[in-house]
């Protein structure tokens, strides 16, 4: 018996126009649900709103300066001095940490409870999910970050106005060093993404939580290690740690754009390879093959 | 045969990288140069002088008017002349005419992205000291006596 090609039922899925950008906002706003009901997020955002007033009152009960950081010796002179010191300190390794802790889990996470499974049964597409996913931790990490900057910034206003002593001796006024405090912090963005996407790379390829969140914080610190060597500088600059120190042209007189604009393109290079790469991974991945 | 073959691709792939940086290492510039590195030195100092002045309760100086310019070594005259690490500068002044230059001394700690901390190393009136005392007998930061400063390593 033989049976007509066209004789076979056709089961046609109904596309709608658009349909796959809402899929991926579905899932977008429902991981951003899982997001807000997690323990860890809910502390590192606490965190995020506490650490620089924390940091004010510790700086105010000891007289002594940190030193071996730009605006180091400025902290009971100028409140501006504050945040750009936190930035200075913690810049290059918290920064990572912050995003890997949901960008590192938030693909392993199905792994280690078995839920791939199930998510995949639904009428979400691999494309959708993975866009929704990994939009969701990029989304954390922004709001992290816009949370820290405010924060930072109030603290260090609470802390006093008065005009900072640049990274060239010359005096910031107020309304300027406002300025340049929000530029620094938002300056710390590409970077943070990167790490974003590589976090959700090492998320993806290892299936485990423990690579996902570790290696980019290890990855931070070997590069940190890294950037101490007397590397040519367009060996410095392809760094995915250096765009963290752009900030620092800012504060000179004349200021200087050149290492944040390699930055952005250093860090646009990273964000692109591992989220095309994690991709490529997930999309030829067998789910479910015992 | 899959499974050995993933295993080793990442020791390959050090393989390659070691070669590598080794290549890069060994051409192109740091950037960490003695013409930007006194440029921005002397230019800091000068307004840290203005502002040292103005703390003591001094006339306010004009900072072109002092002429500063700053002189960096590292090492030993062999030494290869950039890189990061320590650095000897002196940085020269005029306060009372053409004739009169005044040098003071700075220890720098330069690091790779082109961020230096320049310690005070006398003569101890202008940087030799943590504080300096207002017209009022208070204690403020000497800003002579830590200069930390930046300079474009890409330009």
């Amino acid at each position: 018996m033989t049976l007509a090609a066209d004789g076979w039922p056709t089961f046609v899925e109904p596309v709608a126009a658009g349909r796959k950008g809402s899929g991926v906002l579905v899932v977008w706003r429902l991981e951003l649900a899982k997001l807000s009901g997690q323990l860890q997020v809910r502390a590192i955002a606490a965190g995020c709103l506490a650490i620089p007033f924390l940091v004010v009152g510790g700086l105010n009960l000891q007289s002594s300066t940190p030193g071996d950081t730009p605006f180091g010796q400025w902290v009971h002179t100028s409140g501006f001095a504050i945040p750009m010191v936190i930035l200075g300190f913690g810049g290059q390794w918290v920064l990572p940490v912050l995003t890997a802790v949901v960008a590192g889990d938030i693909f392993s996470a199905e792994d280690h409870f078995g839920t791939w499974k199930t998510i995949l049964t639904r009428s979400r597409s691999r494309g959708e999910l993975f866009g929704g996913k990994f939009l969701a931790a990029a989304t954390f990490a922004v709001a992290a970050m816009i949370a820290l900057t405010a924060s930072d910034l109030v603290a260090g206003l609470l802390a006093g106005t008065q005009p900072v002593v640049g990274l060239t001796g010359q005096l910031v006024p107020a309304g300027h060093a406002t300025g340049l405090v929000i530029a620094s912090w938002a300056s710390q963005l590409p970077p943070v993404l990167g790490f974003t996407a590589l976090a959700v790379l090492l998320s993806v390829v290892s299936r485990s939580s423990v690579v996902g969140i570790g290696g980019p914080v290890l990855i931070a610190l070997v590069l940190q290690v890294v950037t101490l060597v007397n590397l040519p500088v367009t060996a410095q600059l392809a760094l995915l740690s250096t765009p963290f120190t752009a900030w620092h042209g800012f504060w000179a007189q004349p200021a200087f754009y050149g290492p944040f604009r390699e930055g952005l393109v250093t860090c646009a290079g990273w964000f692109a390879a591992c989220g095309v790469w994690s991709w490529l991974v997930f999309r030829r991945r067998t789910i479910g093959a015992a | 045969m899959r499974r050995a073959a993933g295993r080793r691709r990442p020791a390959l792939a050090a393989l390659a990288i070691c070669p590598l940086l080794g290549i890069i290492s060994g051409c192109g510039s740091t950037g960490l140069t003695p013409g930007p590195l006194q440029a921005s030195l002397s230019r800091a100092f000068a307004n840290l002088y203005v502002l040292q002045q103005t703390e003591q309760g001094n006339p306010r100086p004009s900072a072109p008017d002092l002429h500063s310019r700053a002189s960096c070594q590292k090492g030993t005259p062999g030494t290869a002349q950039n890189g990061s690490g320590s650095w000897l500068c002196e940085v020269t002044y005029f306060v009372a005419g053409p004739a009169y230059p005044v040098i003071a001394k700075y220890n720098v700690d330069l690091q790779t992205d082109g961020c230096y901390a320049a310690d005070g190393d006398g003569p101890t009136s202008v940087n030799g000291s943590p504080t300096i005392t207002g017209p009022r007998y208070q204690q403020v930061t000497n800003p002579l006596w830590l200069i930390d400063g930046c300079f474009d390593v890409t330009g």
